[in-house]
């Protein structure tokens, strides 16, 4: 069924309910994303935008529907969901740094352990991350004695040096002081601009905005509405993307 | 911010308190865990910056009195003195080994009672049920006469497997709470990024662990060596052995136990306070505040 094209989705959630006990996090939910899109997804909580995120690594375990990643099933279990994982980076609401090892060592411990890294290679990558996301002069300090955004930019280094062809963000700015938002979100903006596949669940609207080339709206464990950010924030349909967009904005 | 578990020691029998331990609970707990297990001396808190506190009384009292009780009353205190701590050797010999053995059995259980494989856990389960229902007592007993027909083990084997099964059992539920107040993104995080199950325990859930674990675990060590009085009965010739058999002996009953007890007392003082430097120094990663 899936042709090796490129026009081929590199995520395909095919018909994917998920329950919670009796209650349905997600509703038959369809969604195929192509390489190199940005994609934002926004809805109220428990709408099972998170839900939906984690499915797809398989942080969740879906009931049923199938979810295809560049392909491959990640819910058949012929396929190692630890190598799949490899492949797509992700980033959590409270950064999950691992606090017992150095802004060094968090960044460079999959890569020596997972992808047989020599020690200096890992270490060249992760310093050139680190660079990149603007905290290179933190490399030997315990994520303790980081800010909120700065660990967070760590996690982010932290998942770009497996290489991942995507990206998956749970709310990364969402513990995080008003204050710092902004250069966790300029990390974003830059990965995003490189032509990363990034799918981002967020409240922040104004990084929708510039960088989504698709925004969708959930709500009930359902994907609503989808679009170009323009039209959605402009000229909602359904009801209750125009009540939630009335809240928040 | 820090949670506690409390462990309520009843005899032998460490438990660890419902609502922290079940599996559901796993969310919401802090990596700044501390599980207080009552048995045994408490370890003193490396904060603690006073000189005038309940561990320095007790042990320079104990000194103190021993010194004294040698240097004024020299006619048995002196000849208890250079008699029992022949047993020394014996007590120490048997805790070690029994921890080197309680320790990995402590973790394999505490492994088996979390894993999702239920054989392995049904397993660990039986065996901390089973375990703790029993007295050390009588597993010491049962190690070294019930089982004579069957093994024939020496008394130091006998005393050392019992005293291991037994706290096997005990770490085991230390290791499992230890375990399970690492919160779950740290899991998450380590499995996001391709690491198996086995690789997370061990790169990123354990090297945490450790320093909840760690005193707790060291007590149950010093509660262990306290416990090795326990083989005097298979008379393993332990301090408590020789002080039996030296109040046999003499009819000197008040004075030998007395200076038994100091003998543990400082023991078990030192050796916490060993504890608490080790914990201390565990803290490394917690950051400047």
């Amino acid at each position: 069924m899936m042709e090796k094209d490129n026009a081929a989705p590199i995520i395909s959630i095919k018909n994917v309910w998920k329950y919670f006990g009796r209650n349905a996090a997600l509703q038959d939910v369809s969604l195929d994303i192509a390489a190199g899109e940005r994609v934002v997804v926004i809805g109220p909580s428990g709408s099972g935008k998170s839900t939906l995120l984690r499915s797809i690594n398989r942080l969740e375990e879906i009931d049923r529907g199938s979810i295809l990643v560049q392909g491959q099933d990640i819910t058949d279990h012929h396929n190692d969901i630890n190598v799949m994982r490899r492949n797509l980076g992700m980033v959590f609401q409270q950064f999950n740094l691992f606090p017992h090892k150095t802004v060094l060592q968090n960044v460079t411990l999959a890569p020596v352990k997972l992808l047989r890294l020599s020690r200096k290679e890992a270490e060249d990558r992760a310093f050139a991350l680190l660079k990149r996301v603007g905290i290179s002069d933190k490399a030997n300090v315990y994520p303790a004695q980081l800010s909120g955004g700065q660990q967070q930019r760590v996690a982010i280094a932290r998942a770009l040096a497996m290489q991942p062809a995507i990206m998956l963000f749970d709310e990364p700015t969402s513990a995080l002081d008003p204050e710092m938002v902004g250069e966790v979100l300029d990390v974003m903006v830059n990965l995003a601009e490189d032509g990363m596949t990034m799918v981002c669940v967020t409240h922040e609207m104004g990084f929708a905005r510039t960088v989504a080339d698709r925004v969708i709206f959930m709500d009930h464990g359902q994907i609503l509405e989808m679009g170009t950010p323009d039209r959605l924030f402009t000229a909602p349909r359904h009801p209750r993307l125009r009540q939630f967009l009335n809240q928040i904005l | 911010m820090q949670d506690k578990i409390e462990g309520q020691s009843k005899g032998n029998i460490v438990m660890v308190t419902e609502e922290n331990t079940m599996p559901d609970s796993r969310d919401g707990q802090s990596k700044n865990t501390i599980i207080m297990v009552t048995e045994g001396p408490s370890i003193p808190d490396p904060r603690e910056w006073r000189i005038v506190n309940a561990w320095s009384i007790a042990l320079v009292g104990a000194i103190v009195t021993l010194c004294c009780l040698a240097w004024f009353r020299p006619d048995p205190y002196r000849d208890i003195l250079t008699f029992v701590p022949d047993g020394l050797a014996a007590t120490f010999q048997v805790t070690l080994l029994s921890i080197c053995c309680a320790v990995p059995l402590g973790l394999l259980t505490g492994l088996g009672r979390i894993s999702r494989h239920r054989l392995i856990n049904l397993v660990a389960s039986t065996y901390v049920e089973v375990i703790r229902g029993i007295p050390l007592l009588v597993q010491i007993f049962y190690f070294y006469y019930a089982l004579s027909g069957l093994l024939q083990l020496s008394r130091t084997a006998a005393a050392v497997i019992s005293i291991s099964f037994c706290y096997g059992a005990y770490m085991g539920e230390v290791f499992r709470a230890g375990i399970l107040a690492i919160s779950k993104g740290q899991t998450e995080a380590a499995r996001s990024l391709g690491f198996n199950r086995f690789q997370t325990m061990f790169y990123v859930i354990l090297p945490q662990a450790w320093r909840t674990i760690l005193p707790p675990i060291g007590n149950e060590c010093i509660a262990m060596l306290k416990d090795t009085a326990l083989v005097s009965v298979v008379s393993m010739p332990d301090l408590m052995q020789r002080a039996r058999s030296y109040a046999n002996n003499t009819y000197l009953y008040f004075e030998t136990y007395t200076v038994i007890a100091l003998i543990y007392l400082i023991i078990t003082l030192l050796l916490s306070k060993v504890v608490s430097i080790m914990e201390s120094r565990l803290n490394y990663y917690d950051g400047k505040r």
